[in-house]
């Protein structure tokens, strides 16, 4: 990708190349960041596409302030999510099946890797929401300790720290031999 | 405190080379011996948390989720873009057909409304429908309009694509696109609406106007959902049919943006008889 600062120029100036050179790029991330949040596979795509799309209606008004892009982005995306959770007054029980991976050829690998996913959305039920927002940022979004820095508004080092009890607790809760 | 802010950089390092590098637990562990004990079960576990988070969009959402963002995009680049009245507020668009039906007696209007996209006078006609939508006050009624104004669209679309012009069957794709988009979105705030008004209706007061056009308000408002609700069936069907027979004629150029305009229009019919039902 070329350089951040100006595909997001170019895509305020309604350059459509530059944008979707954004898309893709953030966009996989995005839905796995929305899925992991709210565990229900139809509606974390319907998020996914509104983000993007928000986010042409909106590119505009965003300022290079030390803010990159990214976190600009996953900021919309995390609005978005904490909408959708408190409008279901409940977070993510209800569709596990819905998030699992259904591409793959090896039922038994599917099958295993669904396995993996529901212990591990089990799991982060179990963490603050701070240290279930840098899993899922770390781990499912695969953002650096400074891009998970920059969209949670902390600094590095409360994210290492938050990173850390949140694998110890992870730990407890998964029993990882 | 400073051994704890120690640990976390040291496991962050190892993550890195783990998850990002793609090193082994046991590469990590060599590099840091004296916190091997202790790093080992959290690498483990940050592996197995990696692994898991690995969810994949499926390919066909995927593919439809990046043409909606291509058009939204061409969307805004066409709204820049607008030659006549696109820019204007809504009461200068209101104005500007006033005063051409004033010059013209209505002749242009009524011209206009015969156009095509390709043609001089379609700016006039898309503006006069923005003026009957703006004169229009209920939900229902622009919901309405908007079906009629897709009747149009598809007509255009078929006349556009056996002339060979793509990029205009691309840009009044989108237009179609919006206007059913408006439609499922007018009917929901209508059903949301009628839902508040769901509570027992209040006595009737003698020579109230509403009384007096002989049927009451929310008989009106149900006949008029039941036509639309009948009209969208009627279109859902017809709609593609039309640009199915359009893509039989087509030139080979025009058939990808066509076979794009029947996915929106199957797609978006659904979602708008969807809110209906």
């Amino acid at each position: 990708m070329q350089n951040e600062e100006s595909l997001v120029r170019r895509a305020q100036q309604h350059d459509q190349d530059a944008f979707a050179q954004l898309y893709e790029e953030y966009f996989d991330k995005i839905y796995r960041y929305i899925a992991f949040k709210i565990g229900n596979k139809t509606e974390a795509e319907d998020m996914t596409q509104q983000v993007f799309l928000n986010a042409i209606k909106s590119i505009s008004s965003f300022r290079w302030r030390g803010i990159p892009f990214s976190a600009w982005l996953f900021r919309i995306a995390h609005n978005q999510v904490v909408d959708y959770l408190r409008k279901k007054a409940k977070h993510a029980t209800t569709s596990l099946d819905e998030v699992l991976v259904s591409n793959g050829n090896n039922p038994q690998l599917v099958a295993e890797q669904n396995l993996d996913i529901e212990r591990l959305l089990l799991a982060t039920k179990q963490l603050t929401q701070a240290q279930r927002e840098v899993i899922s940022l770390r781990f499912a979004s695969e953002l650096s300790i400074a891009q998970v820095a920059r969209v949670m508004g902390k600094n590095q080092g409360a994210i290492k720290a938050l990173q850390h009890s949140a694998i110890v607790a992870l730990r407890k809760t998964l029993s990882v031999e | 405190m400073k051994k704890s802010r120690e640990f976390d950089n040291v496991l962050n390092e190892c993550l890195e080379r783990l998850l990002v590098n793609g090193e082994t637990i046991e590469q990590c562990l060599a590099s840091c011996p004296k916190q091997a004990t202790e790093l080992k079960p959290l690498l483990q576990t940050a592996l197995v948390a990696k692994n898991a988070s690995v969810i994949q969009p499926r390919p066909e959402f995927k593919a439809r989720a990046r043409y909606q963002f291509h058009l939204a995009l061409q969307e805004v680049a066409a709204k820049r873009s607008r030659p006549l009245f696109g820019w204007q507020p809504r009461w200068a668009t209101a104005i500007a057909i006033v005063l051409i039906l004033l010059l013209t007696g209505g002749s242009t209007v009524a011209a206009a409304d015969n156009s095509m996209p390709d043609g001089p006078l379609y700016g006039v006609k898309l503006a006069t429908e923005q003026v009957r939508l703006t004169l229009t006050p209920s939900e229902l009624g622009k919901a309405q309009l908007y079906a009629s104004f897709t009747d149009k669209r598809v007509l255009e679309i078929a006349r556009m694509a056996k002339k060979g012009k793509s990029e205009q069957v691309e840009r009044t794709t989108q237009q179609l696109n919006a206007h059913l988009a408006m439609i499922t979105q007018l009917v929901s705030a209508y059903e949301e609406e009628a839902g508040v008004l769901m509570a027992p209706a209040p006595a009737k007061v003698p020579g109230s106007s509403r009384q007096a056009e002989g049927k009451s308000f929310p008989a009106k408002q149900a006949n008029m959902r039941a036509k639309l609700r009948t009209d969208m069936a009627y279109y859902a069907i017809h709609h593609p049919a039309v640009l199915r027979a359009a893509l039989r004629q087509a030139p080979e150029a025009v058939k990808p943006a066509l076979l794009r305009a029947i996915a929106v229009s199957e797609a978006n019919y659904e979602k708008a008889l969807e809110a209906l039902d």
